[in-house]
């Protein structure tokens, strides 16, 4: 054969075109998209494998009477009576309620708290490392970690929160965290502000240190003070990142399971169920997987209307 | 409008010092223009002149009030930028506005002076648009715009023209001199282009290390020059410097250049101080003839570069004729300390290694003191 002259051969004296041969040149201007799909191809597999499938699944489960599915069993019949059931249950309003609250109060504790302390480590001041450390800190620590410490803290005989409380004179007698459902809603969304400001935290440092200084020099010359400062030039300039940061956070109180279900399993009374903690009830408690299924499906839909409507226009390239 | 004093004005980083005594009053009206190379502190008093800067010591006046210890909102003064800091997140309306709007003046008479200053500025059909939808020339005139609006005592622009391609900046250069002319705004212009400097300003200061150098209207500056770096700044391309030894006779001060005897430019007073020491001649490329003339010398060109109009011809300076300080080349100009370049318009063909037959008059030399630098007048 004629190619197998041609290692033997030097560089110079090859033709061009016996290069190609495994038929495939992807360094070829015309061809050089398909290299990457080719890179992309194993991650898009993994995705359709592994979020894609179960999703089709889930979708098809809500729409069958199923306790526990199995893929080896013939498909039940279609009815709509898991989602029926679901609009009428007073159950699944309480979870929406309790995701609602949690959602508006811990977005919105997260970006106050984020947003407030990377202003703060972004000035210049001695130990400013330690501090940034110190903000991000809580972003490392594992949930479930996390979720011990704080049930310690909040721990009704022995808890760090009701010698404080007593020490500070604000109650005379230890609080039951966990067994009031004011309180065990108050310890949730108390634990989750903890472990979720630290990203709006770093996320908006990293957007401050991306506005040029003379963005701020031009407003002082202009005779906008502080505040001005912050609420002209810092908020709107923040706006990109700090829009795709809220959304992202949302989805992880939408979707979070681990915090609430270690620190109070959903209750007392159901004061902290979910709609995360409700499908993995349903599912796993009840072995409801149809109706489990038509949670998660809504659940998914409101996920992805919230993101739409915090996106937006917000997250347009500025510059 | 007003005019400006500076008296005395310091600026160090700790054992740095980037700004010593800065003397400078500036009349109601005029255009200055601080240039010099980078690190020379130009930029540092612009920005101690702002309120963005503290100074270690001295004080600035705008009209006759110390504005030394004011927040820069409240000097009454408008700044442009050099990436033109135009808020991305607003339009150009409001970006023009922005000031005023900071100020708390009402909507209707930001409104008149944006639309007023946008005409002005011929940017009247943009102003719903944002930054990022502009080119480069036309956010430099919403910059331009965002300080006209504000009718302030004074203008100070930090390398506003930097940003923009060369074409651009001849072009926009005129328009800001056009625009002093029309408006009569005291302003202060930061610079590292020595031709900006001579095309726009009434008084240019060159500065060094911190320190002034020399303050002149640009025909001085460039006629007259105080020392050797601000010969070799001003110019392009810049003053050749040739080494010589002077030798002292009845008729004057003469040094060897090209191999002959050359009568210097100082008057008999200053020869006793320079006999039998070494000096610095300087010689502007435009004074070099392509003809024969009251000196003249028979040279190859080294290199001939062709600019259409003109020529540049390098030639191979003599030994005994090298040898002056590298320092007192303009920043940006790299060319060793043996060559010299003349500048001959229409001189007709000129090629590479040909003989050809330079001159210039002994009147245009430029004499410098080797050791202080100083111009020797």
């Amino acid at each position: 054969m004629s190619t197998q002259s041609i290692p033997a051969q030097p560089l110079a004296a090859r033709a061009p075109g016996r290069r190609r041969r495994f038929g495939l040149d992807l360094a070829r201007p015309s061809r050089r998209h398909w290299l990457g799909y080719l890179l992309l191809a194993p991650a898009v597999l993994l995705i359709a494998l592994i979020i894609v499938y179960p999703l089709f699944i889930s979708l098809d489960l809500s729409f069958q009477n199923v306790g526990i599915a199995r893929l080896d069993q013939p498909r039940r019949p279609f009815t709509l009576a898991n989602y029926e059931r679901l609009f009428t249950s007073a159950e699944f309003w309480m979870a929406c309620w309790v995701t609602f609250k949690l959602l508006v109060i811990v977005t919105g504790a997260c970006f106050v708290l984020g947003l407030a302390t990377a202003l703060l480590v972004n000035n210049r001041f001695r130990g400013r490392s330690i501090a940034r450390l110190f903000v991000a800190l809580p972003w490392a620590v594992p949930e479930v970690i996390a979720v011990i410490i704080f049930a310690w803290i909040f721990d009704s005989s022995f808890g760090l929160m009701n010698w404080l409380f007593i020490t500070l004179g604000l109650t005379s007698q230890t609080i039951n965290w966990f067994s009031d459902p004011d309180a065990a809603f108050a310890v949730v969304a108390i634990t989750m502000i903890w472990k979720g400001y630290p990203f709006v935290s770093i996320m908006a440092l990293a957007g401050l240190q991306s506005i040029p200084e003379d963005f701020y020099n031009a407003a002082k010359v202009d005779g906008a003070n502080a505040w001005q400062r912050f609420t002209n030039i810092t908020i709107p300039t923040l706006m990109p990142v700090l829009g795709v940061t809220i959304v992202l956070v949302m989805l992880w109180v939408f979707r979070d399971f681990s915090i609430i279900y270690v620190l109070t399993g959903g209750g007392p009374l159901k004061a902290t169920q979910t709609l995360s903690i409700m499908t993995y009830e349903q599912a796993f408690g009840f072995f409801k997987m149809g109706y489990a299924s038509a949670v998660g499906i809504v659940t998914l839909v409101l996920c992805v209307l919230a993101s739409l409507l915090m996106v937006g226009r917000r997250a347009e390239a500025m510059y | 409008m007003a005019g400006i004093r500076i008296e005395n004005v310091r600026k160090s980083y700790g054992a740095v010092t980037v700004l010593r005594d800065f003397n400078l009053d500036i009349a109601d009206g005029e255009f200055v223009v601080f240039v010099g190379p980078s690190g020379c502190g130009k930029s540092t008093m612009l920005k101690i002149l702002a309120g963005l800067e503290e100074a270690s010591g001295g004080r600035v006046l705008i009209g006759e009030r110390d504005v030394t210890d004011l927040a820069p909102g409240d000097r009454d003064i408008a700044m442009v930028f050099q990436n033109y800091a135009l808020y991305p997140h607003l339009t150009v309306a409001r970006n023009m506005g922005f000031g005023l709007k900071m100020r708390g003046m009402d909507r209707g008479e930001i409104d008149r002076r944006v639309s007023e200053a946008a005409k002005i500025l011929a940017v009247d059909h943009l102003l719903d648009r944002r930054p990022k939808e502009l080119s480069g020339g036309q956010r430099q005139r919403v910059a331009l715009g965002r300080a006209i609006v504000r009718e302030p005592q004074a203008f100070l622009m930090d390398e506003p023209l930097s940003n923009l391609d060369a074409k651009l900046r001849v072009h926009m250069r005129a328009e800001i001199s056009a625009l002093h002319k029309r408006l009569g705004v005291t302003t202060i212009y930061v610079t590292h282009d020595q031709i900006e400097a001579m095309t726009m300003a009434d008084r240019i200061v060159i500065m060094r290390d911190g320190e002034i150098q020399q303050i002149a209207d640009p025909d001085t500056m460039f006629a007259r020059p105080e020392n050797l770096f601000v010969a070799g700044f001003i110019g392009s391309p810049g003053m050749n410097f040739l080494l010589g030894n002077v030798t002292a006779d009845e008729r004057g001060a003469r040094v060897s250049l090209f191999g002959q005897d050359v009568c210097l430019p100082v008057p008999l007073a200053a020869v006793p101080g320079i006999a039998g020491r070494p000096v610095i001649l300087g010689l502007r490329p435009e004074h070099i003839g392509p003809a024969h003339g009251p000196v003249s010398f028979a040279v190859r060109p080294r290199l001939v570069e062709s600019l259409g109009s003109e020529k540049y011809i390098y030639v191979d300076l003599p030994h005994e004729n090298r040898g002056a300080p590298a320092d007192a080349k303009g920043a940006d100009d790299e060319r060793r300390g043996d060559a010299l370049i003349a500048r001959l318009v229409d001189a007709g063909a000129v090629a590479t290694g040909e003989p050809i037959t330079l001159s210039f008059d002994p009147a245009r030399l430029h004499v410098f003191d080797a050791e202080t630098h100083r111009a020797i007048r």
